[in-house]
């Protein structure tokens, strides 16, 4: 898939980034610059499909299956950068 | 976490970091929700969302989803999904939940001092702050007395469609209305066709603060959210006048927590993010680990 980096943006001195439609906000030191995609990117399973299987490891060490876990209740999945930085 | 229990939605939140450091994360924060390791990125990958932008040799980002939420039903269906081009931007918690309940889930008892021949309109904002990078919805919900309706976009010249509208304020970004599905109305004279609400409805407009821009309160903690609600009504005789009415809303403008590198003093708990910092590089450059810093 052709994902284009875009580079529209840029740092606007000091800590702040501003992207190309003009939204800023501060750039954390050591973040390292952002990868956005310009124009479309994937974004995973479609609405109306169900959602893939994921079993991982939580915060207490056990083995989770989402599916299994959830006990039959909607639920909200966030993929996230990292709980570290 | 507390609306989400009540309304018995589970919340899940999936991240390339090893379990210990999501035990010490939970712990310093007091998470009550699921958090998930995913070191190795195969859910992230699995799902076909690796940020594919970042080099394999860039090893502390490598790894990293396009980032984004689904909310799936009862069944595991996806209803909706939110992904945004800026990663500093995320749906806040109250989106996530009212896709998860359905639009139902926000129309208010009926006021008692409404007639009930007019349109009548509640507005609030979705939460009590708008912390940098987060989004909050303004909710308008409209009751519709029967036999009347209004527009949805789009409308033909001369009639106004039910909207959400911000004052000018290069502080405050708004982004794509969420709003219910309309029905259709064909005009027996002219024979065009309007996109028509019927009942109640409840528009949603995601807005997010844009942090430079931002003009705050005179101590720097709160924001003003302000603009105007339209419709016009109809019935199947005749329309009434344009109506708006304006809406201001003052909350704190909060920061996130950003990451966590520090010893943990003052406001921010402590969750050694240095050290599971170093070992994520150290895994991913394949180096050992450095004793003498532990």
């Amino acid at each position: 898939m052709g994902i284009e980096l875009d580079t529209r943006g840029g740092p606007t001195g000091g800590p702040y980034y501003e992207d190309f439609e003009g939204f800023n906000m501060p750039e954390p030191p050591g973040h390292g610059s952002r990868r956005i995609p310009r124009g479309d990117f994937p974004t995973g399973p479609e609405v109306g499909t169900r959602l893939p299987d994921i079993v991982a490891t939580d915060q207490a060490g056990r083995l989770v299956d989402v599916h299994a876990d959830r006990a039959g209740q909607p639920a909200v999945v966030v993929f996230y950068r990292s709980a570290v930085w | 976490m507390d609306a989400y229990r009540a309304a018995g939605v589970r919340l899940y939140a999936l991240s390339y970091d090893e379990p210990d450091a999501l035990a010490d994360y939970a712990e310093a924060h007091d998470t009550t929700f699921t958090l998930l390791s995913d070191p190795d990125s195969e859910v992230i990958t699995s799902f076909g969302i690796l940020n594919t932008l970042i080099p394999p040799d860039d090893h502390p980002w490598y790894g990293l989803p396009f980032p984004g939420s689904y909310v799936i039903d009862a069944d595991g269906i996806v209803v909706a999904k939110f992904f945004e081009h800026n990663f500093a931007i995320r749906s806040g918690p109250e989106q996530l939940l009212a896709a998860a309940l359905g639009q139902e889930f926000e129309v208010p008892a009926p006021g008692g001092s409404e007639p009930a021949d007019r349109v009548s309109v509640d507005v609030r904002i979705d939460g009590d702050r708008l912390p940098m990078g987060v989004t909050r919805q303004i909710v308008a919900t409209f009751r519709v007395p029967q036999g009347q309706h209004l527009y949805g976009e789009p409308v033909p010249d001369g009639l106004v469609a039910a909207a959400i509208e911000l004052d000018d304020n290069d502080g405050i970004l708004s982004y794509e209305p969420v709003t219910p599905p309309t029905g259709s109305l064909t005009l027996s004279g002219s024979g065009d066709t309007l996109a028509v609400y019927e009942g109640d409805v409840v528009l949603r407009l995601p807005v997010a603060q844009n942090a430079r821009n931002m003009q705050k309160d005179d101590d720097g903690r709160f924001v003003t959210i302000s603009g105007q609600v339209r419709w016009q009504a109809c019935d199947d005789v005749e329309c009434f006048l344009p109506e708006s009415m304006p809406f201001s809303f003052r909350v704190e403008a909060g920061f996130p927590v950003l990451g966590d590198m520090g010893p943990g003093v003052g406001r921010v708990p402590a969750m050694n993010g240095a050290q599971h910092f170093q070992r994520l590089i150290d895994r991913r450059a394949g180096t050992e680990p450095r004793d003498e810093d532990q």
